[in-house]
């Protein structure tokens, strides 16, 4: 009991004397560490910045792909019908054509009167 | 901490969630940053590498630990503090082992902790000098004790943290804490009391 009592006798003694030496810091040391400390603050300040940025992020890209999603529905009925105007296109569209096989069926015409005309029929006789 | 706290919270009580954690961080480390100055002093016995710790001590608080709830931060400043102070101590052991192999001595590069000693202050300067004159003696004690003994009597005495908290700074059990803050009291007492130089209770 008396142990006890010494010890925390003694436990107050050496917290004065810490207490006083900590009172004791020359002004030199007091501004150094208030310096560490605002160093310190900064480093919050910046990462709070880091978190701000960072928090807004998801906002932003759901923002971003909402504008993008309306933009293609309001774009969408209005775009006009696309022309094919390419020359494969023309091309095809000209074989498929109704008068290609009119001019088809003239020309048969022709290559039959031209087999029975007689200058024509000397020469085949010759190859 | 307490007012210094409580001022802190009452003015923060208006800002955003951002700056009541600024506010109150703040008010922490410039309640802490004294002590924990004068307690890496005593265990690495220099000045310049004293405040590199506590500033490194308070960055890391803050880039870590600025969210966790308030009551959190002294042992996790202490724990930080504390590993800071033997990653130095660690590599003062290194450095003096490769000077010993080289023929040369370790206290080469060593301060002296007397020259170090804060300057006399206040109105009465024999007051003074008997004050500095009792905490030399008692760092002079705090030396000799084995670190983990040392850790203990200086988180649970001089910083006033619980067996819980001091039991989370020194990344032990609360029963270890127990067990080298009694022994370093009885320690301390027996080797102040050696020296005559244990102080008069008022």
């Amino acid at each position: 009991m008396t142990d006890n009592k010494d010890d925390s006798s003694f436990e107050r003694r050496t917290k004065r004397v810490f207490d006083d030496s900590v009172a004791a810091l020359d002004a030199a040391t007091r501004s150094k560490l208030t310096q560490a400390r605002y160093r310190a603050l900064e480093e919050q300040a910046s990462a709070r910045d880091r978190g701000l940025m960072s928090s807004l992020m998801p906002a932003g890209a759901v923002a971003a792909t909402a504008l993008v999603a309306l933009l293609v529905v309001w774009q969408g009925p209005q775009r006009p019908p696309r022309v094919p105007d390419s020359e494969p296109l023309s091309d095809l569209e000209i074989l498929l054509g109704e008068e290609d096989l009119q001019m088809l069926d003239e020309e048969i015409e022709f290559y039959g009167w031209l087999e029975e005309q007689p200058e024509f029929a000397s020469v085949d006789s010759v190859g | 901490m307490g007012l210094a706290l409580s001022i802190a919270q009452r003015e923060a009580s208006l800002g955003t969630e951002g700056a009541l954690i600024g506010a109150l961080i703040e008010a922490f480390l410039r309640d802490v940053e004294a002590r924990a100055y004068r307690i890496a002093v005593v265990q690495v016995r220099d000045r310049h590498e004293a405040l590199d710790i506590v500033q490194d001590a308070m960055i890391r608080l803050v880039q870590r630990y600025a969210n966790r709830p308030s009551e959190e931060w002294p042992p996790l400043f202490y724990r930080i503090l504390q590993n800071r102070i033997r990653d130095v101590q660690r590599r003062r052991a290194v450095r003096s082992r490769f000077m010993s192999f080289f023929g040369g001595t370790a206290s080469e590069e060593e301060h002296d902790p007397l020259a170090e000693a804060p300057g006399p202050r206040g109105d009465n300067p024999l007051e003074q000098v008997t004050a500095d004159d009792a905490m030399r003696a008692l760092e002079r004690a705090l030396d000799g004790l084995p670190a983990r003994q040392r850790e203990a009597f200086m988180l649970r005495n001089f910083e006033g943290l619980d067996v819980a908290a001091t039991a989370t700074a020194m990344g032990c059990t609360e029963g270890s804490v127990k067990t080298h803050y009694s022994r370093a009291v009885h320690r301390l007492r027996e080797v102040l009391a050696e020296h005559g130089e244990e102080q008069r209770d008022d």
